[in-house]
């Protein structure tokens, strides 16, 4: 069986409304979107995000993500002390929960958008579904990292007793949430028919 | 010419060309190559006014009720959410303060507000293209609304909160609850696409 793809027969999607057009037109008469066949830069705005979700993972994991005064003394915590603390008090569920949201999730799916980035280049069309079902996952998961940030920015709302106790966040909590933002990001731009594509 | 394109589809995730199913009310139907979603109908809108009508009528005791009390020796703290909202530009992290209420908060709400921006003249009987920027907006949206994960990191934050000090919880969280409850269902029951299938029944 052969499939014929709509860069084969010349055709373009409007992504907005369905409907089919010939490829020399640039705007739908139905809706008036603009009709691209492809993005000529998805690839390159993928490798972009990628390159600054991989970065930025480095002082997210590292540095503090949230500090604790208690009459004056200062407790600072990072991302894994978090989860380490809630397993010490055997809230093992969210402990599991927050491990997987802002450590196992992020790193998963910075593997996977450099995974579908080397099927795209190096033209694996024997890849391109199984490709296709993990860009599905990852789409799905994406905005569930965003938990810790969450939990840190309604801690700082919750706690504000002035000298006696206090919340703040610290430098890790922007750098997860650039971490988290870019890898949506770069999620986003990336465009699965350009899997399916054979040259 | 363009008549000739009329029956033919193209799948959104492989960009194969299909010919456009029979448009029904009952069955879904899937890319036969990658097995993307190619067409499903959602239901009427009428139900979907009705919830999204609902949520917005729990959000605002939702905002206003207190969330939750705290105890620390002698100090009570009351929060409501509407104080989420203003004590952020006290604090020091700002942006990211502003960035978290609104894709937790507001954008929901705005959503659904843009649900009755589209379902409403429909309704009427105006045609599709003319609420064709709106539902371009929810559309874009639709991935950056995080809800249920701001529901999720409430509870996280209380369970956190209990070990440190006395913890009440108000009636607002009660009341936020069931709006992102009926605020899922709601996003769950609207198919954007059926507006333009709709048009061309």
């Amino acid at each position: 069986m052969s499939y014929k793809s709509d860069k084969d027969l010349g055709l373009v999607l409007c992504t907005h409304c369905n409907s089919v057009f010939k490829v020399e037109e640039k705007v739908c008469n139905k809706c008036n979107s603009k009709l691209k066949q492809r993005d000529k830069y998805s690839l390159v705005k993928t490798l972009n995000f990628t390159i600054i979700a991989i970065i930025f993972l480095f002082p997210a994991n590292i540095l503090t993500m949230m500090e604790v005064t208690t009459l004056g003394v200062i407790e600072k915590s990072t991302i894994l002390d978090g989860i380490v603390y809630f397993f010490e008090t055997k809230s093992y569920l969210i402990a599991v929960v927050i491990f997987f949201a802002s450590i196992i999730v992020p790193i998963f799916k910075l593997l996977v958008l450099l995974y579908l980035l080397y099927t795209t280049k190096y033209n694996k069309i024997y890849l391109a579904r199984n490709a296709t079902r993990y860009y599905r996952i990852i789409k799905f998961i994406g905005k569930w990292s965003m938990i810790d940030i969450f939990v840190v920015a309604l801690m700082i709302v919750m706690v504000q007793f002035g000298n006696l106790s206090n919340i703040t966040a610290g430098p890790a909590a922007i750098a997860f949430t650039v971490v988290v933002i870019s890898t949506m990001l770069a999620t986003e731009s990336f465009d699965t028919r350009l899997l399916w594509d054979k040259d | 010419m363009s008549k000739n394109f009329k029956n033919l589809t193209i799948c959104k995730d492989c960009g194969l060309v299909l010919n456009k199913p029979e448009l029904d009310y009952s069955h879904e139907f899937h890319c036969p190559r990658c097995n993307s979603l190619i067409y499903k109908f959602g239901q009427d809108y009428l139900t979907v006014l009705l919830f999204a009508f609902s949520s917005i009528i729990l959000f605002i005791p939702a905002v206003t009720l207190p969330l939750m009390s705290l105890e620390i020796l002698d100090l009570t703290q009351r929060t409501t959410l509407v104080e989420t909202l203003l004590i952020f530009f006290k604090n020091g992290y700002t942006a990211i303060s502003i960035l978290i209420t609104f894709i937790g908060i507001v954008v929901p709400l705005f959503m659904l507000l843009l649900i009755l921006i589209i379902l409403i003249p429909l309704r009427i009987g105006k045609k599709a293209k003319y609420v064709s920027a709106p539902l371009k907006l929810y559309e874009n949206l639709l991935e950056w609304q995080m809800g249920e994960i701001y529901m999720i990191s409430i509870v996280v934050a209380i369970i956190k909160l209990q070990k440190m000090a006395t913890l009440h919880i108000g009636l607002g969280f009660y009341f936020f609850f069931a709006f992102l409850v009926m605020m899922s269902f709601t996003m769950a029951l609207f198919n954007p696409y059926d507006v333009w299938n709709d048009d061309e029944l």
